[in-house]
């Protein structure tokens, strides 16, 4: 395996990447659920359809969280989660504001 | 599988820290986890024979309601009616009820006699089994903030760090994974084969403990997510909005036990009823929770699913199964409940998730006993901060275990005394288990470590004895054993107490004639 320099290895940034990816990583989720609750199978008021949401916003979110320390740095992982929130959300209201 | 290894010190950070933190208070709800598959046959144990009325056949049920309802006032607003054999056939609260969980409730039981005669009686409820269960949710810590358990609160905590570790132990895992997944190696030191037998035990539970993290979380904080979710729904209603009742009703217009049996029989084929809880039933608000069991189903706790109806007009306002083919999100909702609470393959798929709940509480255990290690061959001398931890690893773990298992001991000899036991067996709890903490921070932890281990043993053997001891001498007025449940409870008593002898055994060996230092 080849080494790496110090500034190619992953620094820890252990408050950044987790702060990110706790409250990014549960943006992203209830982006990711609030797309899937207005046109995923059943439309929005398929029965017990709100509970089976509820249920997916935690895998999703816990994920994304245990994901986020493979970021380089800290300040990588809150731009990326950013932007990812950013299309998932702009994707989101776009479809609401269509229909 | 090759991972750089910058990524695998990360990750091997990551979970050693939270293994740390969480690993505690996860090994409680684990192994009392395992304990809440046999809830109810550990209340039904601990419960005296006296307490339960005899059965009496399913036509003579509206004799006894109509008769129940019509003397006491109580029954006719609520009353549970139980098709179990070996509950009596009609109970409601005297004192209290409803689902907390209340150390007081007393309940009155009803039966008929031979020539349709109503015998009742009155008994203080025995809350074993909620109390085992209450622990497996709070891990024992006390308090509520808001109508919310302060303990389930900082299980869920844990259980967001317990998702962390269990990714981050995959990846640590990933590049001898192949190598050395089935690889024991007893021949290289007692720590190699902690070490193995906690990746072993991991890797091949990994999609329960999954399930169980998940699981867990959303047990905790689904207000919070549901708080949340309700901005994405906007002005669409999250849940059907009820239109206020207007009609009274009264007990006597109750249709009789037949229409309930005949009703499930229709709308949920294949399915067994094993009780129905009616409530309010003199109101505008009446409602019947009916309990159905089917073993070849997927149920939604091991004991069954659930289908609440309006008892006069037999409308179903909720139900845990699907009650027609274009509903699909109710059986995969109700699919999740199943996987945390094992309510699926009958009594062998409880047997099976009472192991995983085990293995889940060694690999904490064994978790935090190879840190402990590790740290040890670091430094020269046990530093304060691995003594600490040490000691709160044996205490917690092992004096929860044991003043579980004294408390259960105890049971039988408490009616004795009186039959109000539910304090007492908090109480019991409690004292054991602080005294067990503080013993293993005086004592230090690897001698604490044989003690109570023995205490274990002697504990789980007492439990049996009691029972022959009961059996044998009728006249001292302990309780003669049940049938089926006891020999669950008690067989379950017998094998641990061997299990405690041996590893009581293997931690004196290890402790005079292991290395020093050694924990």
């Amino acid at each position: 395996m080849v080494r790496l320099s110090v500034n190619e290895k992953i620094q820890p940034h252990w408050w950044s990447k987790t702060l990110a990816g706790l409250l990014l990583g549960l943006m992203l989720a209830y982006g990711i659920v609030g797309i899937f609750a207005w046109y995923g199978y059943g439309g929005i008021d398929a029965p017990v359809k709100v509970q089976f949401n509820m249920w997916m916003i935690c895998p999703i979110w816990i994920l994304v969280l245990s994901f986020s320390y493979l970021f380089k740095t800290g300040f990588n992982a809150v731009v990326y989660l950013l932007s990812v929130n950013a299309v998932v959300y702009c994707a989101f209201f776009i479809l609401r504001w269509l229909s | 599988m090759r991972v750089r290894g910058d990524i695998l010190r990360t990750y091997q950070s990551i979970h050693t820290w939270i293994g740390i933190i969480a690993g505690l208070v996860l090994f409680i709800g684990f192994y009392a986890g395992s304990l809440t598959m046999f809830k109810h046959e550990i209340t039904q144990w601990a419960t005296p024979a006296s307490h339960q009325l005899s059965q009496i056949p399913i036509e003579k049920f509206d004799k006894l309601i109509q008769q129940a309802s019509s003397k006491f006032a109580k029954a006719e607003q609520d009353f549970t009616v139980n098709f179990n054999e070996h509950l009596s056939p009609l109970t409601w609260f005297e004192r209290s009820g409803g689902r907390e969980l209340a150390l007081n409730n007393v309940m009155r039981h009803a039966t008929l006699s031979e020539d349709d005669q109503l015998i009742t009686q009155v008994n203080p409820t025995n809350e074993l089994g909620e109390l085992i269960d209450m622990l497996h949710r709070t891990a024992g810590i006390p308090g509520k903030a808001g109508h919310e358990d302060i303990g389930v609160l900082i299980l869920g905590i844990a259980s967001v760090l317990y998702f962390l570790a269990l990714v981050s132990g995959v990846v640590i895992l990933l590049p001898t994974l192949v190598k050395s997944f089935f690889a024991l190696r007893p021949n290289k030191g007692s720590n190699r084969l902690w070490l193995d037998s906690h990746n072993l035990v991991g890797i091949i539970s990994l999609p329960f403990h999954l399930i169980i993290a998940w699981t867990v979380i959303v047990f905790a904080f689904h207000d919070f997510f549901y708080g949340g979710l309700s901005l994405i729904y906007g002005d669409e209603p999250m849940f059907e909005i009820r239109s206020k009742p207007s009609i009274e009703y009264t007990v006597e217009q109750l249709p009789s036990i037949s229409t309930y049996l005949n009703k499930i029989d229709d709308i949920a084929e294949g399915y067994k009823i094993e009780s129905m809880a009616f409530s309010n039933l003199s109101s505008a608000n009446p409602s019947v929770g009916i309990t159905i069991i089917n073993q070849h189903e997927m149920m939604r706790v091991s004991s069954g699913d659930f289908i609440y109806m309006n008892p006069y007009t037999l409308n179903v306002n909720y139900s845990s199964i699907p009650l027609s083919d274009e509903d699909v999100y109710t059986p995969i909702v109700a699919g999740i409940f199943s996987l945390h609470f094992g309510g699926y393959a009958g009594d062998f798929g409880r047997w099976v998730y009472f192991i995983l709940g085990l293995l889940g509480a060694f690999i904490f255990y064994s978790g935090n006993l190879l840190w402990l290690e590790k740290r040890r061959k670091k430094q020269s001398q046990q530093s304060q901060s691995s003594r600490i931890m040490a000691s709160l690893t044996i205490g917690v773990c092992l004096g929860s275990m044991m003043a579980v298992v004294v408390t259960l001991l105890v049971s039988k000899w408490l009616y004795l005394f009186g039959s109000e036991v539910n304090t007492y067996y908090l109480w019991c709890y409690y004292v054991c288990f602080f005294s067990a903490l503080l013993y293993s921070f005086l004592r230090g932890a690897a001698k604490s470590a044989i003690d109570l281990q023995l205490i274990l043993f002697v504990t789980c053997l007492l439990i049996p004895l009691t029972s022959v001891v009961a059996l044998l001498f009728p006249s001292i007025g302990l309780l003669r054993p049940l049938i089926f449940s006891s020999f669950v409870v008690e067989g379950i008593a017998l094998l641990f107490s061997a299990v405690f002898f041996y590893c009581f055994l293997k931690t004196r060996k290890r402790a005079y004639q292991g290395e020093r230092n050694s924990i």
